[in-house]
Formats: structure tokens, C-alpha cells, sequence
């Protein structure tokens, strides 16, 4: 009995772990492989691919871009979400529904569809120059560079922002701020010492998945970007694509991927000490 | 009626302003009458419509797209609904790990899933030639999303209707057939329709997994984009766009989108 009601979860299981789980140990593997002109890898292993992407300057500042776009990327995406965020959770009006789809539709929407949308808004003779040039003012250089890839960002990574914190401020009772109110806590007190650690959480998974899927954001870059931006992504992408430089593609992919997850546990610990402080 | 700041109100405008802008824009760039992508459109026309249907390269890779997502629509919705049944139903040990290990496509950033999977069917497979890899790849990405629409059905059916037909009698079968499923269909429904979407927007996975010299809708959009900006990607994109949100506003239909969560 036992052994045929696991059956039911075999075929996910089976898929996730033979497609998912053995591909990525996979990469691993991959980076300490010998590189070969000719062929996808040499036989033996090295560490020799680690050493040059940890000890080129090129590489190192292309990490050091990415992660300065996502993070930046990522504090935008918090300032300008939170209040959508509260306003969502908090709200009683009939527009509701409507408003939950605005946040969730874009989610929906192909991301190449997005970047075109953007390109046509941030363009030279695009339609936000042309207003600004009715004002007697520009045309300024709104995409090809890192403005327009950061707007972009921002743009396909907001909902992601939004839901996790509006779910945690659902979960927070109304009366919770009122009370500290009533209770003399200015409006701002009330915030920093009631409603913010109570929607941690939601702040928290917000923050990390706008930073991962920003880290590893590659269709933007590229299209926003023009070929004038580089990130880590776009560039794993044309080694892997490009040539047969495949143990080297795999070095720089897992060292972003590595140096995302040191900055994410970071903010964890960083995020509990603070928030023991406060609340 | 909850009383919001009025530049809080403005501000919260600003932001859907921002998030819907971009995307709408391509609707009036699709019916521009002239050569290029001015603002405003120079008259309306219906030509860049007919440029979409008289080009092969985005006709094929329409069909192929649409051909693909529904596999993967079904296929994964297949696979992933008897895992979240037992899940919830008759899981008891390891239940945290088996849920992030169901999880764990959505949380590992699609790029390096996509560059694992280039990697393990090069050498398994010696190459890309079918479409195969693609389709496993899109199947992969979207089990979380059927497994998370499933398990939440589970769990809002009313408790124990199920269990009363096995006590009426019913066996174990007849009891999922005449009972469960059709509480948790339209659960399985949305899944399904979200798995279709994801596919159907794809770029990350079908960019690596793609057979050389085929495409799928967003990968020749992506392409075009990067030499040409002529009015025919805005009916693209509009076309894309239309059944995309046709697939939404059937979901909010079937099953409401605040269901939806992620």
C-alpha cells in the first residue's frame, strides 16, 4: 500500500530530481573540467578555471556590475513597492480585484514583450523624449546604457516586490497599528516599531527574490542594455553560445551564483540582528 | 471605507502608471499606419498584422510555441497533480523536503536551470535536434506552479467530504473520480493554464534548449529586437499579449487570481 501511493509523487520526483538536481551537480562538475579547442571538455581536472575568473580584473568587475544592478535594482524595487504593497493589503475598494491584476498581469506578460514596450517608451525619438522635448527639454540617452536596463529591471521584478509583502501585511492586524497609536507613538514611531517587524517576512522573501532574479537577469541586459551593457549573465551566455567554452561558462556562472547566495544569507543575519533591535 | 493619504493615493497611481505603461504601449505602436515606431502613430492600419501573417519565420514559430505550451500544459499538469495529492493527502515523513524539492525549479534562477540542462543533454543526448529538451525544460520550470494551484485546492476542499464517501461506500477510485476531482479541477485548470502561459512566454529556458535554425515566439522577437525595431514586433507583441490575457482572464474566471500566488 505504502509503495503504491508513492507512486503518485514518482514521476515529478523522478523528473525534478534526473532534470533538475543531477543537470546542476552537473555544472559543478563541468567547472573543474579542462578546457579543449575542440572538443566540450578535456579529459582531467583543474581548478585553473577558478583561478582566472577570481583573478582576472575583466570578470571581477563584471560581478561586481551585476551585483551593483541588482541591488540597486532591489532597494528601488522596496521603496517604490511597499507602499503599493500596504495600500493592496489595506484597501476595501470595489477596484480591488482590478488593482490585485494590474500588480499580478505583468507577471504574465512575456518579458521580451516588456523590454520592446520599454525600448519604444525610453527611445530617442521615443515617446517619453518627445514629451520631455514638447517641455523644450532633451532628447537625453534613456536606454543602451545602464538607466534604461535598471528601469527595466525594476519594471519585470516589482511584482515580485509586492506580493510577498502585501501577503505579509494581510496577515497583520489593523487594530495592532492603531493600538500603538492610541497609545501615543507618533505616525512614523507606529510604522518603524509596529508594522515593519511584523511584515518582515514579507520584506524579507521580497528582497531576496528580486535579488536572485536580478543577479541572473539576462534578456534585459541585453536589450536595454544594446550591447553597451555588460553582466555577468550576458556574458556565460555568449561564451556558451559563441564557442565551446563551456567549463569556463559553468566557472563564472557558479561563482555569480555562489557569490548571490553569500549575499542573500548576509542579509539574513544582518536583517535578525537589526529587527532584534527594534522590535 | 478605509480613508489613504491623498499623495500616497497619487503616488500608488504613479506606480500602476509605471507597471502598465510599457505593456500597453504596443497596442497603438501595432496599428501605426507609417515605417517606423513614432509616436504618435501616423494614421491606422492594419499592414503590420499582414507583415506578422506573410513572415514565415513568425508564423512557424507561433504554431510552435502554441504547440509546445499546450504539452507542457498537459504533461505538467499531469505529472505534477498526483504528487501534490499525495502530498497532502498521505504524506507523513519528509514532508518539508519533499515540498521544496517540488519547489525548488521556481526558487533556482531560470538562467542557470537552463544552462544545467544545455550541459547535461549535450552529453547525454549528443545535442539539441528535437524539441525534446525544450519541452522537458518548460516542464520543469512549471511544475512548482501546477504542484502550488493543486495543494492549495487540497487544502480548501471542505474537510472530509472524501472520507464520507469512503464511508457510503465508495472505493478509493470512485471516491477520487466522484469527489475529489471534481472539487480540485478547476485548481488543476488554473495550473494548468499558468504552466501554458509560462511556456508560452519562455525565453531563458527556449533560448539554450532551442534546435538550431527553429524558434519559438519570444526567442524570434528576441531577435528581431536586437536588429530591427519596424511596427511588425508591436503586432507581435500584441498578438502574444491578446492570448496571453485571454489565458488570465479565464483563470480570474475559473478560479479567481487571487489564488494565484507566488
Amino acid at each position: 500500500m505504502r509503495l503504491r501511493l508513492w507512486s503518485f509523487a514518482l514521476p515529478a520526483l523522478l523528473i525534478v530530481v534526473l532534470f533538475l538536481i543531477v543537470p546542476y551537480l552537473n555544472i559543478v562538475l563541468m567547472s573543474f573540467r579542462n578546457p579543449s579547442p575542440t572538443a566540450i571538455y578535456a579529459p582531467g581536472f583543474t581548478i585553473q578555471n577558478y583561478v582566472r575568473v577570481l583573478t582576472d580584473s575583466l570578470y571581477l568587475g563584471l560581478l561586481k556590475d551585476t551585483l551593483l544592478y541588482a541591488l540597486a535594482t532591489t532597494s528601488i524595487c522596496l521603496a517604490v513597492g511597499f507602499p503599493v504593497a500596504f495600500h493592496l493589503a489595506r484597501t476595501d475598494s470595489r477596484w480591488r480585484g482590478l488593482l490585485y491584476a494590474g500588480v499580478l498581469s505583468p507577471l504574465l506578460t512575456g518579458v521580451v514583450i516588456r523590454c520592446f514596450g520599454w525600448i519604444v517608451l525610453l527611445a530617442n525619438n521615443g515617446l517619453i523624449n518627445q514629451l520631455l522635448g514638447l517641455a523644450g527639454l532633451g532628447p537625453y540617452r534613456l536606454m543602451y546604457n545602464p538607466i534604461g536596463v535598471t528601469i527595466a529591471l525594476v519594471h519585470v521584478f516589482l511584482p515580485f516586490m509586492i506580493l510577498p509583502i502585501m501577503n505579509a501585511i494581510q496577515s497583520v492586524d489593523p487594530r495592532l497599528g492603531e493600538a500603538a497609536r492610541t497609545l501615543g507613538a507618533s505616525g512614523p514611531r507606529a510604522f518603524v516599531r509596529v508594522l515593519l517587524p511584523l511584515s518582515m517576512p514579507g520584506i524579507q522573501s521580497g528582497v531576496i527574490l528580486v535579488f536572485v532574479l536580478s543577479a541572473s537577469a539576462y534578456i534585459i541586459p541585453m536589450l536595454l542594455g544594446g550591447g553597451q551593457v555588460s553582466t555577468m549573465p550576458t556574458v556565460v551566455v555568449q561564451q556558451l553560445m559563441g564557442g565551446l567554452l563551456w567549463p569556463f561558462g559553468a566557472t563564472l556562472a557558479l561563482v555569480l551564483s555562489l557569490s548571490v547566495l553569500v549575499l542573500v544569507a548576509l542579509f539574513g543575519v544582518l536583517n535578525r540582528r537589526v529587527m532584534r533591535g527594534v522590535a | 471605507m478605509r480613508r489613504f493619504p491623498k499623495v500616497l493615493l497619487f503616488y500608488i497611481a504613479g506606480v500602476y502608471a509605471f507597471l502598465f505603461l510599457p505593456i500597453a504601449i504596443v497596442i497603438p505602436m501595432s496599428l501605426n499606419a507609417g515605417e517606423y515606431l513614432t509616436f504618435p502613430p501616423q494614421g491606422l492600419s492594419l499592414r503590420w498584422y499582414v507583415a506578422f501573417l506573410n513572415s514565415e519565420q513568425f508564423t512557424s514559430a507561433f504554431v510552435r510555441s502554441v504547440g509546445v505550451a499546450f504539452a507542457v500544459a498537459i504533461l505538467a499538469s499531469a505529472i505534477a497533480t498526483p504528487a501534490a495529492l499525495f502530498y497532502v493527502r498521505y504524506m507523513r515523513s519528509g514532508r518539508e523536503k519533499f515540498r521544496l524539492t517540488m519547489l525548488a525549479p521556481m526558487l533556482l534562477p531560470e538562467v542557470l536551470t537552463s544552462i544545467a540542462l544545455l550541459f547535461f543533454f549535450n552529453q547525454l543526448f549528443f545535442g539539441t535536434g528535437t524539441l525534446a529538451p525544450l519541452v522537458i525544460g518548460h516542464i520543469v520550470i512549471t511544475i512548482p506552479f501546477v504542484f502550488l494551484t493543486v495543494t492549495s485546492a487540497l487544502y480548501n476542499m471542505p474537510a472530509g467530504v472524501e472520507e464520507a464517501a469512503r464511508t457510503m461506500g465508495a472505493g478509493a477510485w470512485i471516491a477520487f473520480r466522484r469527489v475529489t476531482f471534481p472539487l480540485i479541477k478547476s485548481g488543476i485548470v488554473t495550473g494548468a493554464m499558468l504552466a501554458f502561459i509560462m511556456s508560452f512566454d519562455n525565453v531563458n529556458i527556449s533560448l539554450l534548449l532551442k534546435p538550431l535554425g527553429t524558434s519559438t515566439l519570444p526567442i524570434q522577437l528576441f531577435d528581431y529586437l536586437r536588429y530591427d525595431f519596424d511596427p511588425t514586433a508591436a503586432a507581435v507583441s500584441t498578438i502574444s499579449l491578446s492570448l496571453t490575457l485571454t489565458v488570465v482572464f479565464l483563470i480570474d474566471r475559473i478560479y479567481g487570481l487571487r489564488a494565484v500566488r507566488f
